[in-house]
Protein backbone atom coordinates (compact mmCIF):
# COMPACT_ATOMS: atom_id res chain seq x y z
CA UNK A 1 0.00 0.00 0.00
CA UNK A 2 1.51 3.37 -0.60
CA UNK A 3 1.97 5.62 1.91
CA UNK A 4 2.62 8.79 0.25
CA UNK A 5 0.99 12.01 1.75
CA UNK A 6 -1.98 11.95 -0.25
CA UNK A 7 -2.66 8.39 0.22
CA UNK A 8 -2.08 9.31 4.04
CA UNK A 9 -4.70 12.31 3.35
CA UNK A 10 -7.57 10.03 1.40
CA UNK A 11 -7.48 7.36 3.88
CA UNK A 12 -8.11 9.82 6.86
CA UNK A 13 -10.57 12.07 4.95
CA UNK A 14 -12.62 8.38 4.25
CA UNK A 15 -12.71 7.24 8.18
CA UNK A 16 -12.57 11.19 9.86
CA UNK A 17 -16.37 11.77 8.47
CA UNK A 18 -17.78 7.91 9.51
CA UNK A 19 -20.26 8.05 11.94
CA UNK A 20 -18.89 4.38 13.28
CA UNK A 21 -15.35 4.26 15.52
CA UNK A 22 -12.81 2.84 13.38
CA UNK A 23 -11.48 0.91 16.58
CA UNK A 24 -14.82 -0.98 15.79
CA UNK A 25 -14.23 -2.55 12.78
CA UNK A 26 -10.86 -4.46 12.10
CA UNK A 27 -10.12 -3.77 8.26
CA UNK A 28 -9.70 -0.46 9.20
CA UNK A 29 -8.19 -0.81 12.69
CA UNK A 30 -5.69 -2.75 10.25
CA UNK A 31 -5.27 -0.11 7.97
CA UNK A 32 -5.28 2.75 10.39
CA UNK A 33 -1.79 0.53 11.55
CA UNK A 34 0.02 0.78 8.06
CA UNK A 35 -0.50 4.94 8.68
CA UNK A 36 -0.71 5.77 12.18
CA UNK A 37 1.70 4.90 14.97
CA UNK A 38 -0.60 4.65 17.90
CA UNK A 39 1.09 5.04 21.30
CA UNK A 40 1.20 2.96 24.36
CA UNK A 41 -2.21 4.33 25.47
CA UNK A 42 -3.89 4.29 22.29
CA UNK A 43 -4.22 2.03 19.11
CA UNK A 44 -3.54 3.68 15.34
CA UNK A 45 -7.70 3.18 15.19
CA UNK A 46 -8.33 5.19 18.62
CA UNK A 47 -6.02 7.67 17.46
CA UNK A 48 -7.81 8.10 14.26
CA UNK A 49 -11.32 8.17 16.60
CA UNK A 50 -9.93 11.18 18.55
CA UNK A 51 -10.12 13.39 14.92
CA UNK A 52 -13.60 11.38 13.87
CA UNK A 53 -15.38 12.12 17.07
CA UNK A 54 -14.01 16.03 16.77
CA UNK A 55 -15.45 15.59 13.87
CA UNK A 56 -18.60 14.78 14.77
CA UNK A 57 -18.84 17.61 17.90
CA UNK A 58 -17.49 20.63 15.41
CA UNK A 59 -20.07 20.03 12.96
CA UNK A 60 -23.25 19.09 15.34
CA UNK A 61 -22.18 22.53 16.55
CA UNK A 62 -22.44 24.57 13.62
CA UNK A 63 -25.75 23.08 12.00
CA UNK A 64 -27.12 23.76 15.63
CA UNK A 65 -26.07 26.86 16.27
CA UNK A 66 -26.95 27.68 12.56
CA UNK A 67 -30.39 25.91 12.91
CA UNK A 68 -31.11 26.94 15.87
CA UNK A 69 -35.30 27.09 15.57
CA UNK A 70 -34.88 23.53 13.67
CA UNK A 71 -32.68 22.27 16.86
CA UNK A 72 -35.51 23.36 19.22
CA UNK A 73 -38.15 21.72 17.07
CA UNK A 74 -36.71 18.63 17.19
CA UNK A 75 -34.81 18.32 20.70
CA UNK A 76 -31.80 16.88 21.11
CA UNK A 77 -31.77 13.70 20.54
CA UNK A 78 -33.58 14.16 17.23
CA UNK A 79 -31.48 17.07 16.03
CA UNK A 80 -28.30 14.63 16.58
CA UNK A 81 -30.10 11.66 14.41
CA UNK A 82 -30.58 14.49 12.22
CA UNK A 83 -27.34 16.09 12.02
CA UNK A 84 -25.79 12.53 11.73
CA UNK A 85 -27.71 11.34 9.15
CA UNK A 86 -27.34 15.23 7.10
CA UNK A 87 -23.15 14.66 7.40
CA UNK A 88 -23.94 11.22 5.74
CA UNK A 89 -25.72 12.24 2.94
CA UNK A 90 -23.32 15.64 2.64
CA UNK A 91 -20.13 15.81 4.07
CA UNK A 92 -18.65 19.26 3.92
CA UNK A 93 -16.40 19.11 1.09
CA UNK A 94 -15.68 23.07 1.52
CA UNK A 95 -14.08 25.09 4.15
CA UNK A 96 -16.58 27.97 4.29
CA UNK A 97 -19.28 26.36 6.76
CA UNK A 98 -21.87 28.23 5.18
CA UNK A 99 -21.04 26.20 2.00
CA UNK A 100 -22.22 23.03 4.39
CA UNK A 101 -25.55 24.50 4.86
CA UNK A 102 -26.61 24.94 1.81
CA UNK A 103 -28.51 21.13 1.13
CA UNK A 104 -30.45 21.69 4.70
CA UNK A 105 -33.69 22.61 3.66
CA UNK A 106 -34.02 19.96 0.70
CA UNK A 107 -32.29 17.78 3.23
CA UNK A 108 -35.02 18.03 6.16
CA UNK A 109 -37.98 18.10 3.06
CA UNK A 110 -37.49 14.54 2.80
CA UNK A 111 -36.25 13.47 5.96
CA UNK A 112 -37.68 10.25 7.07
CA UNK A 113 -37.24 11.52 10.81
CA UNK A 114 -40.08 13.93 10.50
CA UNK A 115 -43.16 11.96 11.29
CA UNK A 116 -45.43 13.72 8.40
CA UNK A 117 -45.35 15.60 5.41
CA UNK A 118 -46.51 18.87 7.09
CA UNK A 119 -43.52 18.26 9.33
CA UNK A 120 -40.80 17.98 7.10
CA UNK A 121 -42.63 20.96 4.38
CA UNK A 122 -42.65 23.30 7.83
CA UNK A 123 -38.59 22.02 8.78
CA UNK A 124 -37.63 22.78 5.48
CA UNK A 125 -39.16 26.25 5.61
CA UNK A 126 -37.37 26.82 8.82
CA UNK A 127 -34.34 25.96 7.69
CA UNK A 128 -34.38 28.30 4.72
CA UNK A 129 -35.21 30.92 6.75
CA UNK A 130 -32.19 30.47 9.27
CA UNK A 131 -30.29 30.56 6.08
CA UNK A 132 -31.34 33.44 5.16
CA UNK A 133 -30.66 35.26 8.64
CA UNK A 134 -27.15 33.92 8.24
CA UNK A 135 -26.77 36.02 4.48
CA UNK A 136 -28.74 38.65 5.24
CA UNK A 137 -26.53 39.63 8.49
CA UNK A 138 -23.40 39.02 5.91
CA UNK A 139 -24.72 40.94 2.91
CA UNK A 140 -22.75 43.34 1.19
CA UNK A 141 -23.63 47.15 2.10
CA UNK A 142 -25.22 50.05 0.08
CA UNK A 143 -25.28 53.23 0.71
CA UNK A 144 -29.06 54.30 1.36
CA UNK A 145 -31.25 55.92 -1.28
CA UNK A 146 -30.66 59.44 -2.15
CA UNK A 147 -34.05 61.35 -2.14
CA UNK A 148 -32.95 64.38 -3.90
CA UNK A 149 -32.22 61.81 -6.85
CA UNK A 150 -35.75 60.45 -6.37
CA UNK A 151 -37.14 63.93 -6.25
CA UNK A 152 -35.09 64.78 -9.56
CA UNK A 153 -36.61 61.97 -11.82
CA UNK A 154 -38.39 63.13 -15.00
CA UNK A 155 -42.48 61.96 -14.78
CA UNK A 156 -41.96 59.51 -17.60
CA UNK A 157 -38.90 57.99 -15.45
CA UNK A 158 -40.79 54.67 -14.11
CA UNK A 159 -41.17 53.67 -17.90
CA UNK A 160 -37.33 52.53 -18.19
CA UNK A 161 -36.15 53.48 -14.82
CA UNK A 162 -34.53 50.37 -12.83
CA UNK A 163 -34.78 50.37 -9.22
CA UNK A 164 -32.13 48.99 -7.34
CA UNK A 165 -33.18 46.35 -3.91
CA UNK A 166 -30.67 46.55 -1.42
CA UNK A 167 -27.81 43.40 -1.67
CA UNK A 168 -28.98 41.72 1.41
CA UNK A 169 -32.69 41.89 0.86
CA UNK A 170 -34.20 38.48 0.30
CA UNK A 171 -37.55 37.55 -0.25
CA UNK A 172 -39.09 34.33 0.81
CA UNK A 173 -41.97 32.75 0.43
CA UNK A 174 -43.49 29.80 2.93
CA UNK A 175 -46.13 27.49 3.61
CA UNK A 176 -46.02 28.20 7.26
CA UNK A 177 -44.98 31.81 8.71
CA UNK A 178 -41.74 30.47 10.06
CA UNK A 179 -40.27 34.07 10.46
CA UNK A 180 -42.88 34.58 12.85
CA UNK A 181 -42.72 31.13 14.97
CA UNK A 182 -38.67 31.37 14.89
CA UNK A 183 -39.26 34.08 16.82
CA UNK A 184 -42.18 33.06 19.08
CA UNK A 185 -39.89 30.23 19.92
CA UNK A 186 -36.72 31.75 20.56
CA UNK A 187 -37.47 35.28 21.40
CA UNK A 188 -40.54 34.58 23.57
CA UNK A 189 -39.77 31.08 24.86
CA UNK A 190 -42.80 29.49 23.30
CA UNK A 191 -43.39 26.00 23.13
CA UNK A 192 -41.89 24.19 19.26
CA UNK A 193 -44.77 22.91 18.38
CA UNK A 194 -45.32 22.60 14.11
CA UNK A 195 -48.71 24.28 13.87
CA UNK A 196 -51.67 21.87 12.28
CA UNK A 197 -52.18 23.95 9.57
CA UNK A 198 -50.69 25.52 6.66
CA UNK A 199 -50.10 29.46 6.64
CA UNK A 200 -48.76 30.74 3.41
CA UNK A 201 -46.35 33.63 3.86
CA UNK A 202 -44.24 36.26 1.89
CA UNK A 203 -41.56 38.21 3.32
CA UNK A 204 -39.07 40.33 2.48
CA UNK A 205 -36.19 39.86 4.78
CA UNK A 206 -33.82 42.88 5.23
CA UNK A 207 -31.12 44.73 7.28
CA UNK A 208 -31.77 48.22 8.83
CA UNK A 209 -28.96 50.94 8.71
CA UNK A 210 -28.23 49.86 12.42
CA UNK A 211 -27.42 46.24 10.80
CA UNK A 212 -30.23 44.70 12.16
CA UNK A 213 -32.09 42.01 11.22
CA UNK A 214 -35.85 42.76 9.99
CA UNK A 215 -38.71 40.83 8.11
CA UNK A 216 -41.99 42.46 6.45
CA UNK A 217 -44.92 41.01 5.41
CA UNK A 218 -45.76 41.27 1.93
CA UNK A 219 -49.06 40.73 -0.03
CA UNK A 220 -48.31 37.90 -2.77
CA UNK A 221 -48.68 40.57 -4.99
CA UNK A 222 -46.83 43.08 -3.49
CA UNK A 223 -44.03 40.04 -3.00
CA UNK A 224 -44.26 39.32 -7.24
CA UNK A 225 -43.44 42.71 -7.63
CA UNK A 226 -40.08 42.85 -5.60
CA UNK A 227 -39.15 39.98 -7.21
CA UNK A 228 -39.56 41.25 -10.66
CA UNK A 229 -37.86 44.67 -9.27
CA UNK A 230 -35.16 42.42 -8.39
CA UNK A 231 -34.80 40.50 -11.71
CA UNK A 232 -34.12 44.31 -12.91
CA UNK A 233 -37.71 45.03 -14.90
CA UNK A 234 -38.26 48.45 -14.53
CA UNK A 235 -41.31 49.70 -12.20
CA UNK A 236 -44.01 50.58 -14.65
CA UNK A 237 -43.08 47.32 -17.21
CA UNK A 238 -43.09 44.81 -13.63
CA UNK A 239 -46.51 46.37 -12.80
CA UNK A 240 -47.61 45.78 -16.39
CA UNK A 241 -46.22 42.14 -15.81
CA UNK A 242 -47.78 41.80 -12.59
CA UNK A 243 -51.22 42.69 -13.49
CA UNK A 244 -51.61 41.13 -16.41
CA UNK A 245 -53.09 37.73 -15.36
CA UNK A 246 -54.83 39.03 -12.35
CA UNK A 247 -58.82 39.97 -12.85
CA UNK A 248 -59.75 43.26 -12.88
CA UNK A 249 -60.32 43.43 -8.94
CA UNK A 250 -56.88 42.67 -8.17
CA UNK A 251 -55.80 44.93 -10.55
CA UNK A 252 -57.37 48.63 -8.81
CA UNK A 253 -55.87 46.47 -5.63
CA UNK A 254 -52.30 46.77 -7.23
CA UNK A 255 -53.21 50.20 -8.56
CA UNK A 256 -54.25 51.66 -5.45
CA UNK A 257 -51.52 49.97 -3.27
CA UNK A 258 -48.08 50.25 -5.12
CA UNK A 259 -47.47 53.90 -3.93
CA UNK A 260 -47.89 52.68 -0.15
CA UNK A 261 -45.37 49.62 -1.22
CA UNK A 262 -43.04 51.93 -2.79
CA UNK A 263 -42.78 54.57 -0.09
CA UNK A 264 -42.41 51.10 2.16
CA UNK A 265 -39.62 49.73 0.87
CA UNK A 266 -37.75 53.13 0.53
CA UNK A 267 -38.52 53.71 4.28
CA UNK A 268 -37.04 50.42 4.88
CA UNK A 269 -34.00 50.92 2.90
CA UNK A 270 -34.94 47.99 0.92
CA UNK A 271 -34.99 50.29 -1.99
CA UNK A 272 -31.63 51.68 -1.93
CA UNK A 273 -31.14 53.50 -5.80
CA UNK A 274 -33.05 54.27 -8.92
CA UNK A 275 -31.27 53.80 -12.05
CA UNK A 276 -31.74 55.73 -15.39
CA UNK A 277 -30.50 53.67 -18.54
CA UNK A 278 -28.53 55.67 -20.17
CA UNK A 279 -30.56 57.53 -23.44
CA UNK A 280 -28.17 56.60 -26.19
CA UNK B 1 21.89 54.30 10.68
CA UNK B 2 19.97 51.34 12.85
CA UNK B 3 20.52 48.31 11.19
CA UNK B 4 17.25 45.84 10.44
CA UNK B 5 16.20 43.63 13.56
CA UNK B 6 16.96 40.20 12.63
CA UNK B 7 14.45 38.84 15.03
CA UNK B 8 10.91 38.30 13.88
CA UNK B 9 11.36 38.46 10.35
CA UNK B 10 11.64 42.45 11.23
CA UNK B 11 8.34 42.67 12.01
CA UNK B 12 7.37 44.17 14.67
CA UNK B 13 6.39 43.56 18.63
CA UNK B 14 2.95 44.34 18.83
CA UNK B 15 2.86 43.43 22.65
CA UNK B 16 -0.11 41.13 23.83
CA UNK B 17 -3.05 40.86 22.37
CA UNK B 18 -6.22 38.48 22.89
CA UNK B 19 -8.31 37.15 19.84
CA UNK B 20 -11.48 39.24 19.09
CA UNK B 21 -14.39 37.34 19.62
CA UNK B 22 -18.50 37.92 19.04
CA UNK B 23 -19.17 37.38 22.95
CA UNK B 24 -16.75 41.05 23.84
CA UNK B 25 -17.53 42.90 20.45
CA UNK B 26 -19.86 45.22 23.01
CA UNK B 27 -17.70 46.00 25.98
CA UNK B 28 -14.51 46.17 23.85
CA UNK B 29 -16.11 48.82 21.75
CA UNK B 30 -17.55 51.15 24.72
CA UNK B 31 -15.21 50.63 27.05
CA UNK B 32 -11.73 49.67 24.93
CA UNK B 33 -9.66 47.74 27.24
CA UNK B 34 -6.26 47.98 27.49
CA UNK B 35 -5.14 45.84 24.91
CA UNK B 36 -2.23 45.92 22.73
CA UNK B 37 -3.63 44.49 19.36
CA UNK B 38 -6.68 41.81 18.53
CA UNK B 39 -6.21 38.83 16.51
CA UNK B 40 -9.07 37.51 14.23
CA UNK B 41 -10.11 34.78 12.46
CA UNK B 42 -9.91 35.61 9.00
CA UNK B 43 -12.67 33.23 7.56
CA UNK B 44 -15.04 34.92 9.85
CA UNK B 45 -14.69 38.28 7.78
CA UNK B 46 -14.42 36.91 4.32
CA UNK B 47 -17.85 38.37 3.58
CA UNK B 48 -19.35 41.09 1.58
CA UNK B 49 -20.40 43.36 4.38
CA UNK B 50 -22.39 43.68 6.87
CA UNK B 51 -22.26 43.29 10.53
CA UNK B 52 -18.82 41.32 10.12
CA UNK B 53 -17.09 44.09 8.47
CA UNK B 54 -18.76 47.19 10.74
CA UNK B 55 -17.31 45.24 13.44
CA UNK B 56 -13.99 44.48 12.30
CA UNK B 57 -13.99 48.49 11.46
CA UNK B 58 -14.93 49.39 14.65
CA UNK B 59 -12.39 47.21 15.84
CA UNK B 60 -9.65 48.46 13.41
CA UNK B 61 -10.30 52.17 14.62
CA UNK B 62 -9.04 51.80 17.93
CA UNK B 63 -6.53 48.72 18.06
CA UNK B 64 -4.18 46.73 15.11
CA UNK B 65 -5.42 43.68 14.35
CA UNK B 66 -3.53 40.69 13.26
CA UNK B 67 -5.21 37.84 10.78
CA UNK B 68 -4.98 34.23 11.75
CA UNK B 69 -6.62 31.85 9.52
CA UNK B 70 -8.17 28.38 9.72
CA UNK B 71 -8.35 26.92 5.86
CA UNK B 72 -5.15 27.42 3.95
CA UNK B 73 -4.40 23.61 4.04
CA UNK B 74 -0.96 24.55 3.07
CA UNK B 75 -0.26 20.79 3.52
CA UNK B 76 -3.13 19.74 1.49
CA UNK B 77 -2.57 18.05 -2.17
CA UNK B 78 -5.37 19.83 -3.73
CA UNK B 79 -5.12 22.81 -5.68
CA UNK B 80 -3.89 26.07 -4.08
CA UNK B 81 -7.29 28.23 -3.73
CA UNK B 82 -6.38 30.99 -5.44
CA UNK B 83 -10.17 32.79 -5.12
CA UNK B 84 -9.44 32.19 -1.71
CA UNK B 85 -6.26 33.69 -1.17
CA UNK B 86 -7.14 36.75 -3.21
CA UNK B 87 -10.20 37.69 -0.61
CA UNK B 88 -7.57 36.76 1.81
CA UNK B 89 -5.41 39.88 0.42
CA UNK B 90 -8.47 42.15 -0.13
CA UNK B 91 -8.72 41.51 3.86
CA UNK B 92 -5.30 42.17 4.48
CA UNK B 93 -5.62 45.50 2.62
CA UNK B 94 -8.10 46.21 5.21
CA UNK B 95 -6.67 45.16 8.07
CA UNK B 96 -3.56 46.20 7.35
CA UNK B 97 -1.98 43.38 9.20
CA UNK B 98 1.69 43.30 9.03
CA UNK B 99 1.50 39.14 8.35
CA UNK B 100 -1.02 36.63 7.99
CA UNK B 101 -0.72 33.80 9.96
CA UNK B 102 -2.70 29.76 9.57
CA UNK B 103 -1.66 26.61 10.51
CA UNK B 104 1.51 23.98 9.59
CA UNK B 105 -1.21 21.29 8.59
CA UNK B 106 -3.80 19.95 6.02
CA UNK B 107 -7.71 20.12 6.32
CA UNK B 108 -9.15 17.87 3.63
CA UNK B 109 -9.35 16.24 0.35
CA UNK B 110 -11.11 17.52 -3.03
CA UNK B 111 -14.41 16.12 -1.50
CA UNK B 112 -14.12 15.94 2.31
CA UNK B 113 -13.14 19.13 4.41
CA UNK B 114 -12.95 18.14 8.03
CA UNK B 115 -12.46 21.68 9.27
CA UNK B 116 -9.94 20.52 11.17
CA UNK B 117 -5.98 20.95 11.56
CA UNK B 118 -4.49 17.45 11.04
CA UNK B 119 -0.60 16.69 11.36
CA UNK B 120 1.39 16.14 8.73
CA UNK B 121 3.81 13.60 8.24
CA UNK B 122 6.95 14.77 8.95
CA UNK B 123 9.40 13.88 5.61
CA UNK B 124 12.00 16.06 3.18
CA UNK B 125 9.06 14.93 0.51
CA UNK B 126 6.64 16.26 2.74
CA UNK B 127 8.97 19.85 3.95
CA UNK B 128 9.37 20.19 -0.02
CA UNK B 129 5.51 20.36 -0.64
CA UNK B 130 4.23 22.47 2.23
CA UNK B 131 7.35 24.91 1.44
CA UNK B 132 6.50 25.61 -2.37
CA UNK B 133 2.77 25.98 -1.27
CA UNK B 134 3.74 28.21 1.31
CA UNK B 135 6.21 30.48 -1.34
CA UNK B 136 3.20 30.72 -3.74
CA UNK B 137 1.13 31.61 -1.15
CA UNK B 138 3.66 34.77 0.82
CA UNK B 139 3.82 35.80 -2.70
CA UNK B 140 0.66 35.84 -3.46
CA UNK B 141 -0.94 37.43 -0.08
CA UNK B 142 2.52 39.72 -0.40
CA UNK B 143 3.03 39.93 3.65
CA UNK B 144 4.85 37.64 5.38
CA UNK B 145 3.06 34.33 6.13
CA UNK B 146 3.29 32.43 9.70
CA UNK B 147 3.08 28.85 9.96
CA UNK B 148 1.64 27.28 13.60
CA UNK B 149 2.59 24.60 14.80
CA UNK B 150 -0.23 22.47 15.36
CA UNK B 151 -1.61 20.07 18.17
CA UNK B 152 -1.85 16.68 17.35
CA UNK B 153 -3.04 13.54 18.75
CA UNK B 154 -1.40 10.86 16.28
CA UNK B 155 1.63 10.52 14.63
CA UNK B 156 2.61 8.59 11.29
CA UNK B 157 4.46 5.20 10.54
CA UNK B 158 5.84 7.37 7.77
CA UNK B 159 7.24 10.19 9.59
CA UNK B 160 10.90 10.10 9.78
CA UNK B 161 12.26 13.27 11.63
CA UNK B 162 10.87 15.12 14.81
CA UNK B 163 8.23 17.86 14.47
CA UNK B 164 10.48 20.50 15.88
CA UNK B 165 13.01 19.41 12.86
CA UNK B 166 10.49 19.40 10.28
CA UNK B 167 8.61 22.81 11.58
CA UNK B 168 12.49 24.30 10.99
CA UNK B 169 12.95 22.62 8.16
CA UNK B 170 9.64 24.01 6.46
CA UNK B 171 10.06 27.63 7.22
CA UNK B 172 13.56 27.49 6.31
CA UNK B 173 12.76 26.22 2.56
CA UNK B 174 9.86 28.63 2.61
CA UNK B 175 11.63 31.95 3.95
CA UNK B 176 8.51 32.40 6.40
CA UNK B 177 7.51 33.03 10.00
CA UNK B 178 6.61 30.86 12.81
CA UNK B 179 3.49 30.98 15.24
CA UNK B 180 4.90 29.30 18.26
CA UNK B 181 1.91 27.85 19.89
CA UNK B 182 3.57 26.93 23.23
CA UNK B 183 0.30 25.44 24.28
CA UNK B 184 -0.25 23.32 21.42
CA UNK B 185 3.66 22.16 21.97
CA UNK B 186 2.80 21.33 25.65
CA UNK B 187 -0.59 19.30 24.09
CA UNK B 188 1.53 17.40 21.67
CA UNK B 189 4.85 16.40 24.30
CA UNK B 190 1.75 15.26 25.93
CA UNK B 191 -0.23 12.94 23.51
CA UNK B 192 3.23 11.83 21.76
CA UNK B 193 5.63 11.65 25.17
CA UNK B 194 8.65 14.36 24.23
CA UNK B 195 9.81 16.46 25.89
CA UNK B 196 8.39 20.15 25.05
CA UNK B 197 11.32 21.87 26.06
CA UNK B 198 13.85 20.57 23.21
CA UNK B 199 10.86 21.85 20.94
CA UNK B 200 11.23 24.96 22.09
CA UNK B 201 14.94 25.16 21.89
CA UNK B 202 15.11 23.62 18.33
CA UNK B 203 12.84 26.73 16.70
CA UNK B 204 14.49 28.94 14.54
CA UNK B 205 13.99 31.74 17.05
CA UNK B 206 14.41 34.89 14.28
CA UNK B 207 11.43 33.49 12.50
CA UNK B 208 9.03 33.28 15.46
CA UNK B 209 6.62 36.61 15.06
CA UNK B 210 3.94 35.76 17.13
CA UNK B 211 3.38 33.39 20.09
CA UNK B 212 -0.31 31.88 20.78
CA UNK B 213 -1.14 30.72 24.51
CA UNK B 214 -4.47 28.98 25.36
CA UNK B 215 -5.88 26.41 27.84
CA UNK B 216 -6.82 22.68 26.93
CA UNK B 217 -8.94 19.88 28.01
CA UNK B 218 -7.05 16.93 29.28
CA UNK B 219 -9.07 13.94 28.63
CA UNK B 220 -6.52 11.09 30.58
CA UNK B 221 -5.41 9.38 27.67
CA UNK B 222 -5.03 12.49 25.57
CA UNK B 223 -5.31 15.94 25.86
CA UNK B 224 -7.37 18.08 23.56
CA UNK B 225 -6.40 21.60 22.17
CA UNK B 226 -9.84 23.42 23.21
CA UNK B 227 -8.65 26.89 23.94
CA UNK B 228 -11.08 26.27 26.83
CA UNK B 229 -10.03 27.40 29.97
CA UNK B 230 -6.99 29.20 31.61
CA UNK B 231 -3.64 28.44 30.77
CA UNK B 232 -1.90 26.56 33.05
CA UNK B 233 1.19 26.16 34.87
CA UNK B 234 3.59 24.29 32.25
CA UNK B 235 2.69 26.44 29.33
CA UNK B 236 3.39 29.53 31.34
CA UNK B 237 6.92 27.78 32.07
CA UNK B 238 7.52 27.11 28.75
CA UNK B 239 6.23 30.53 27.50
CA UNK B 240 9.20 31.93 29.83
CA UNK B 241 11.54 29.57 28.23
CA UNK B 242 10.24 30.72 24.76
CA UNK B 243 10.56 34.23 25.25
CA UNK B 244 13.97 34.02 26.44
CA UNK B 245 14.88 32.11 22.85
CA UNK B 246 12.76 34.57 21.04
CA UNK B 247 12.77 38.11 22.79
CA UNK B 248 9.72 40.53 22.53
CA UNK B 249 7.43 38.59 20.68
CA UNK B 250 3.71 39.44 19.81
CA UNK B 251 1.81 37.42 22.04
CA UNK B 252 -1.94 36.08 22.34
CA UNK B 253 -3.97 34.62 24.23
CA UNK B 254 -6.88 32.13 22.69
CA UNK B 255 -10.00 31.43 24.09
CA UNK B 256 -12.96 29.77 21.91
CA UNK B 257 -14.80 27.78 24.35
CA UNK B 258 -16.57 28.30 27.02
CA UNK B 259 -15.60 32.09 26.73
CA UNK B 260 -15.20 33.43 29.71
CA UNK B 261 -16.14 37.34 30.59
CA UNK B 262 -13.87 39.80 28.86
CA UNK B 263 -12.19 40.93 32.35
CA UNK B 264 -11.51 37.28 32.77
CA UNK B 265 -9.52 36.91 29.23
CA UNK B 266 -7.72 40.16 29.91
CA UNK B 267 -6.74 38.88 33.26
CA UNK B 268 -4.63 36.18 31.44
CA UNK B 269 -3.20 38.56 28.76
CA UNK B 270 -2.33 40.47 32.13
CA UNK B 271 -0.30 37.62 33.46
CA UNK B 272 1.26 36.87 30.01
CA UNK B 273 2.30 40.61 30.31
CA UNK B 274 4.07 40.28 33.53
CA UNK B 275 5.53 36.84 32.54
CA UNK B 276 6.87 38.36 29.26
CA UNK B 277 8.14 41.16 30.80
CA UNK B 278 9.97 39.39 33.80
CA UNK B 279 11.54 37.35 31.48
CA UNK B 280 12.82 40.48 29.18
CA UNK B 281 14.14 42.31 32.30
CA UNK B 282 16.30 39.18 33.54
CA UNK B 283 17.54 38.79 29.75
CA UNK B 284 19.09 42.30 29.85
Amino acid sequence: MRNDLASVQAFLASVIPNRAAATGDPALAETAARFVTGNARLTPAAQVDIYRRQFWYRHREVLRDDFSALARLLGDPKMDAFCRDFLDAHPPAHAPFRKMLEPVPHFAATWPGFETDAARTFAADMARYEIALLDVRAAADAPPLDPQKLASLPEDAWERARIVLHPAVQRLAFSYPVHRIRKAWLVAGEPAIVPETPSPAHIALYRSRELVTHFEELEPEAFTLLSLLAEGAALVPALGRLAEPLPEERQEHIAASVGRWFQQWTTLGIVVDVELPSSS
Amino acid sequence: MTAPDPMRLGLPDLGIGVGLRLPHYEEIFETRPKVDWFEIISENFLVPGGAPLANLERALAHYPVIQHGVSLSIGGTTPIDFDFLRSLRALIRRTKSPWVSDHLCWTGTATVNTHDLLPLPYTAEVVRHVAARARIVQDTLEVPLALENVSSYLTYTSSDMTEWDFVKAVVEEANCGVLLDVNNIYVSSENHGFDPRTYVDAIPAERVVQIHLAGHTNYGDYIIDTHSGPVIDPVWELYRRAIRRVGPVSTLIEWDEDIPPLATLLAEAERARVVREEVLSHAK
